[in-house]
């Protein structure tokens, strides 16, 4: 850990990553506390302030109902950082255990599962997501269904390639001279060496996560208002270019700071785990 | 006693260029308690015959006996056990995630052998039985020299107490002061076990100085077999006088034996 | 006669976090016009980076600290331009690796990667010109049929002919300096053995002077006129082949020679892994500089 952290901070671009990581998982974790406008979060009016450039008051401005957009976005990290996590959460699972039998197995079981993989490798993922919002209704659950359905198969090729090069490693072959099960050899002896490449491409997707789910509330098919979400923030905010430009930029820069975030802070994990490209 | 009868085996491979037989109808017995080397080049089928003995690849025609008993397609837990394995690359032997301990015991969890208390005092056996201690078992492979893997290789088929060893190129990936440890190392194993050896190599000077008998395989086919002493004063096939002719030699004695076998005089 | 390589209290260090690592401690290294030197030593003894240093590769390397004198030809190369280190490579000085397959590049022919090599001098070579350079070259490493060979892709030869390749392609343009890091070791024994008779020919015939990186002590006495020996990053022993054979002065090549396995079948000997007499000050066998 403490190594760990060594090697972080010997690179200046992940330790700025790190730093904005945390900076930003504290700050949704602490929204309630560090929003100067707690009640901002929801559909509270206040005419009596809306539409206010950046002052001493509302550091980032007001929105046209007059809620202040520094709270907002606040707010709008926990949402996007609970969606990271939850689609995170069931899609690379479901994509390491597809890739990690795929690869191992071989034969007929890595036909089978990664043309299937391909299939949804195909098709765009934006437009996936999309269809899948298309047929359901454009809510924050289905809106996590659709992310989630776009984002395992990328996992699967992730983990199928390390596994097929695995499976020609030394201690797979002792493994099978014992007669260790197919799936102790799976799970217990591959997929390990897998966790440091799983793990960085999680902290990259987080930032990726973030815009898919920005752009999907941008179109209007994402979270829907009054909850605060950054991408129908920056949405909401365009039709008021340029006079209040504080409704999109600040947004606008909370996304990027995310999303760069994790970039910086997966390639400094991409050193400090020993992945290889 | 025969502990092993290869009979009539052979193995093909279907390629884009057709079939090719790795390994054509071989036959040879394996004595309980000796060391036989199995020498080739590459080619030679030698790996493809350890992989069938192993139990992890069929055979295409013949059989494999182990103590009478024609070895089926899928092996008995207690079969497995008592044919173990050793391999050439220490490197990769050992999972670079798990711990040394976690590798050892691997035989016993699968065979399920003892309780867990019982497991960890097998694995600490095995390892101090091959001069290392034994509570390297916590370590992780990477903090390990080529030489302590290689050790750490042999306690993995130790613990599970086999009868026959299969040893492929065990020491060709260490260093020369290593090997040596190593060599006597398994010397003295199979002198104290009673174990048997199938010692697969392409080294004849280690042959020399381990093997009671010696098969030499080519393009596979079974082209010599026989003593140890026999092979090394007078070595019939052509094949093997060109092996023994290309070995590397140290000193004069060795280089005017090696040109008189080389030449068959 | 002055040295055509003399290396000089090089010394190599890694930076890493945790700490410098000392990989050489000062190595004297000296090869006459013509002469075959042999660096005889275990995995980790710091032979293979000596090679990369000589090259210029290792100075390049942002970790790594190299300091003392690397002579090449009465120039030092410590003190070039990356340029003109790179200038060096393939012309003056070339090399050998263990693998000749996968040093190979699968995508083109053999006739492109001679043509490749032999234009870096004199970028006008024609084509037919390379060829037949290339063709005369392959003749000189015994390889029969040079047009076939000349047309088909490394992964269309075997080993032992990729081997033979890589030394005609190493000696094309004629370099001052050859380097053999393990050059065999990925091939069969009897493979090996050719090939190593049929560098040596060569050579000779050219008068290179071939730096010849090994850990067999078979190969090494069969190859090489003069020999180091190193452990963990300092030369133990020097001398004359026949001289550290027939009278090793240092534990630690009496160590490595006694713990050969011999054809003769002596047993096995029981020599230790580690000792504290490998790190006696070097032996030098009288007769050489």
């Amino acid at each position: 850990m403490i190594r760990s952290l060594r090697i972080i901070s010997a690179s200046p671009l992940s330790l700025i990553g790190l730093i904005l990581v945390a900076v930003i998982v504290l700050a949704a974790i602490f929204a309630p506390l560090l929003a100067p406008f707690p009640t901002h979060n929801g559909s509270v009016v206040d005419f009596a302030f809306a539409n206010q450039a950046p002052s001493a008051r509302n550091w980032f401005g007001t929105d046209l109902v007059g809620r202040d957009i520094f709270s907002r976005i606040l707010y709008a990290y926990r949402i996007s950082l609970v969606l990271g996590v939850v689609v995170l959460a069931i899609a690379v699972p479901i994509g390491t255990l597809v890739g990690l039998f795929a690869g191992y197995m071989g034969g007929w079981t890595e036909a089978v599962l990664m043309r299937i993989v391909d299939v949804f490798l195909s098709i765009p993922p934006l437009v996936l997501a999309i269809a899948v919002l298309g047929v359901l209704e454009p809510t924050l659950t289905n809106a996590m269904i659709a992310v989630t359905v776009m984002w395992w198969p990328w996992y699967a090729r992730l983990v199928y390639a390390i596994a097929r090069s695995e499976r020609e490693e030394g201690y797979v072959l002792a493994a099978e001279v014992i007669g260790a099960p197919t799936r102790h050899i799976a799970l217990r002896e591959i997929l390990p060496n897998c966790w440091p490449a799983i793990i960085t491409k999680m902290t990259l997707d987080m930032g990726f996560v973030i815009i898919i789910a920005s752009s999907l509330s941008f179109l209007g098919l994402g979270v829907q208002p009054p909850t605060p979400d950054l991408g129908s923030m920056v949405a909401e905010g365009a039709r008021y270019l340029p006079d209040s430009w504080w409704m999109t930029v600040f947004p606008g820069l909370a996304i990027l700071a995310a999303v760069f975030g994790f970039n910086l802070l997966g390639d400094g994990l991409r050193e400090v785990l020993g992945v290889q490209e | 006693m025969t502990l092993l009868r290869v009979s009539d085996l052979s193995r093909t491979f279907q390629t884009a260029n057709g079939p090719v037989h790795a390994v054509r109808n071989v036959s040879f017995d394996v004595q309980r308690g000796e060391c036989l080397a199995v020498v080739g080049e590459s080619g030679s089928g030698k790996t493809t015959l350890a992989n069938m003995i192993l139990g992890i690849l069929t055979s295409s025609s013949g059989d494999i006996a182990f103590k009478g008993t024609p070895l089926p397609a899928k092996r008995t837990p207690a079969q497995r056990r008592a044919i173990q394995f050793v391999q050439q690359n220490p490197l990769s032997s050992l999972n670079p995630k798990r711990s040394v301990g976690a590798s050892v015991r691997l035989g016993l969890d699968t065979y399920g052998i003892g309780d867990r208390a019982d497991r960890t005092r097998r694995v600490e056996a095995a390892l101090e039985s091959v001069g290392l201690p034994g509570d390297m078992r916590r370590r992780a492979p990477a903090a390990l020299s080529g030489g302590q893997r290689q050790r750490v290789g042999i306690a993995r088929a130790l613990v599970c107490e086999p009868e026959l060893l299969v040893l492929d190129e065990p020491t060709s990936a260490l260093d020369v002061l290593v090997q040596a440890r190593v060599l006597r190392l398994l010397n003295d194993l199979r002198r104290d076990r009673g174990l048997t050896y199938i010692f697969i190599t392409h080294d004849l000077a280690v042959v020399r100085n381990v093997a009671d008998r010696v098969a030499v395989f080519r393009a596979g086919e079974l082209v010599e077999i026989g003593s140890t002493e026999a092979i090394f004063s007078s070595p019939d096939h052509a094949y093997t006088r060109r092996l023994i002719g290309a070995m590397p030699v140290v000193d004069d004695t060795e280089l005017d034996l090696r040109n008189r076998l080389a030449e068959g005089t | 006669m002055t040295a055509l390589l003399d290396i000089r209290d090089l010394r190599l260090g890694f930076r890493t976090l945790a700490g410098q690592i000392d990989v050489l401690h000062g190595i004297d290294l000296a090869i006459r016009a013509g002469e075959q030197v042999a660096l005889v030593g275990e995995s980790g003894s710091g032979k293979s980076v000596t090679a990369r240093i000589i090259l210029g590769l290792l100075q390049e390397t942002r970790s790594a600290r190299v300091s003392g004198r690397v002579g090449f030809d009465g120039r030092d190369v410590m003190m070039m331009s990356p340029k003109e280190r790179a200038a060096l490579r393939g012309i003056e000085m070339s090399m050998i690796f263990q693998d000749p397959t996968s040093s190979l590049n699968p995508t083109f022919t053999i006739e492109r990667q001679f043509a490749e090599v032999m234009r870096r001098p004199d970028r006008k070579l024609t084509r037919a010109a390379c060829r037949e350079r290339a063709a005369r070259m392959l003749d000189e490493v015994s390889i029969p049929d040079t047009g076939r060979v000349l047309d088909a892709y490394p992964f269309q030869l075997s080993g032992g002919m990729n081997q033979r390749v890589m030394i005609a392609m190493a000696l094309a343009n004629n370099p001052k300096l050859l380097l053999a890091d393990e050059p065999g070791t990925a091939l069969d024994v009897s493979v090996q053995a050719q090939t190593l008779d049929l560098m040596r020919d060569l050579v000779t015939r050219h008068g290179t002077s071939v730096l010849f990186i090994s850990h067999n002590m078979g190969v090494v006495r069969e190859f090489a006129d003069r020999i180091y020996v190193i452990y963990r990053g300092r030369i133990v022993e020097e001398g004359p082949t026949p001289a550290v054979f027939a009278d090793p002065g240092h534990a630690y090549t009496r160590a490595l020679l006694k713990a050969v396995p011999r054809i003769t079948g002596r047993g096995l000997p029981d020599v230790p892994e580690v000792s504290d007499d490998f790190f006696d000050p070097m032996v030098r066998h009288g007769g050489t500089s």
